[in-house]
């Protein structure tokens, strides 16, 4: 059941993003795994340029995994974040997929539209908008006060000039621990020589 | 050859049993003219509407677009030429056709109801009367199993496709091995006894059940698909396996 409804709804979203098949139609018959959080799925393009779950038998000619964290960046609006999606196989395919993907928009206004009429889907698609802003500004703040929370009242979190400054001390520590062991060799070798005479 | 089959002794099976391949047609064609009327009611009952959801996945699947040629064989009661016709608009074609003659005259009617003006063909799957390379994608949704000799048939379909079209195939198939008890028993007490209360025919019923028993299941049919010179063989399997839609190209 699963299937026919996921399958349906790219249909539908397609079919409201119609540019999108010109971007697609050239990878007909191409699989990609898409690992996003904790959803694992295989889409394909289809030979009209539409999007449909692949078939059980298939193998992904491209993969891209985007772990939890990552996942939840990009949903605050990271843009950073995108460059660390993880694509492997057919790179060309899966970045241009992507690219699609991410124009890509679910013109709810217009299906519930036909359900409860033009004003009412205008009034409602806004007004859940505005609260769903709202929602992501008051986490995005609550996100931020805790981290503040931890990094100066309590501290549990490290803050970022900290960090960098300990990775630079590291590799200060590495480069010389790297010149002594040099050294040491090259006296080591002067005493064997010297001994040998 | 398909395991089903035995053509040394000309005899296949329908249902359960067995019969000489002559006498499987007209057998077939028996249950299809009483069933005719209630097709479509019949399918809504059995399947619990599940039926459109499935013809549905099909057309979707197919990637069917705007001025292509789609074929569909033993189309029946047209459910699935009425939706294809929609993808093709008004510069593509569906041609909807049926060995039986009964559920021929239902779909040509339903189409014209709906205000579509369809090709039909009365003809056998097993001996096509199109050109090769005549269609962008050719479809068999719950009739593949009722034909005498299904690799001739695939053969046919694969040849009347265009280089790049793709025929898909969705039949009743294997179900989920838990849950098969449970099928089972639908299957050989429930469906009998609804076609007897609802289409006044439960034999035809029976042999529905028996003859999805005796349908190749989606590995096997994929190897014929195979064997029938399609590429690319990929299936779905719907509702736990109860159907699946197999998808081919002619490469």
């Amino acid at each position: 059941m699963l299937k026919p409804l996921a399958t349906r709804f790219l249909q539908h979203i397609t079919n409201q993003n119609n540019w999108s098949r010109e971007h697609l139609i050239d990878f007909a018959g191409k699989v990609v795994q898409f690992e996003i959080a904790f959803i694992k799925t295989n889409l394909v393009i289809l030979e009209d340029g539409g999007l449909a779950i692949a078939a059980h038998t298939t193998s992904p000619e491209a993969s891209i995994h985007v772990p939890p964290s990552l996942a939840l960046r990009i949903l605050s609006g990271d843009e950073a974040a995108k460059t660390q999606v993880k694509v492997e196989g057919n790179v060309h395919f899966a970045t241009e997929l992507s690219k699609v993907l991410q124009l890509m928009r679910w013109d709810v206004e217009e299906d519930l539209s036909h359900i409860i009429g033009d004003i009412a889907a205008n009034k409602t698609v806004t007004g859940s908008k505005k609260v769903f802003a709202e929602a992501k500004k008051q986490t995005v703040n609550m996100a931020e006060m805790l981290a503040e929370f931890w990094q100066e009242e309590k501290p549990i979190l490290a803050k970022k000039r900290h960090v960098v400054q300990f990775n630079t001390e590291v590799d200060t520590l590495r480069g010389d621990v790297a010149r002594l062991e040099k050294r040491l060799e090259k006296l080591a070798k002067t005493h064997q020589e010297s001994n040998s005479k | 050859m398909n395991m089903s089959e035995d053509s040394n002794n000309n005899t296949t099976h329908f249902g359960f049993k067995t019969v000489n391949e002559a006498e499987k047609q007209q057998k077939v064609g028996e249950v299809f003219h009483s069933v005719a009327q209630k097709y479509d009611v019949m399918n809504d009952v059995m399947s619990a509407g599940m039926h459109r959801v499935w013809k549905r996945f099909a057309v979707d699947i197919s990637g069917v677009k705007t001025g292509d040629k789609v074929l569909d064989i033993a189309g029946g009661s047209g459910d699935l030429s009425k939706l294809f016709s929609k993808k093709v608009g008004t510069n593509g074609s569906v041609v909807l056709t049926d060995i039986n003659a009964s559920m021929l005259a239902v779909g040509r009617d339903r189409m014209i109801d709906a205000g579509l003006n369809l090709p039909a063909a009365q003809c056998n799957a097993e001996q096509l009367p199109f050109a090769d390379n005549s269609f962008d994608c050719v479809i068999v949704a719950f009739g593949l199993r009722n034909m005498t000799h299904k690799d001739i048939a695939l053969r046919e379909m694969q040849r009347v496709l265009r280089v790049g079209g793709r025929l898909l195939v969705l039949e009743f198939s294997k179900i989920w091995q838990p849950f098969e008890k449970l099928y089972d028993a639908y299957s050989f007490k429930l469906l009998p006894l609804m076609g007897k209360l609802i289409a006044k025919d439960a034999t035809s019923y029976e042999y529905l059940a028996e003859s999805i028993r005796m349908h190749p299941d989606q590995e096997t049919l994929k190897q014929m698909m195979l064997d029938a010179g399609l590429g690319r063989v990929d299936y779905y399997n719907l509702s736990a396996g109860v159907v699946a839609l197999h998808k081919g190209y002619k490469l």
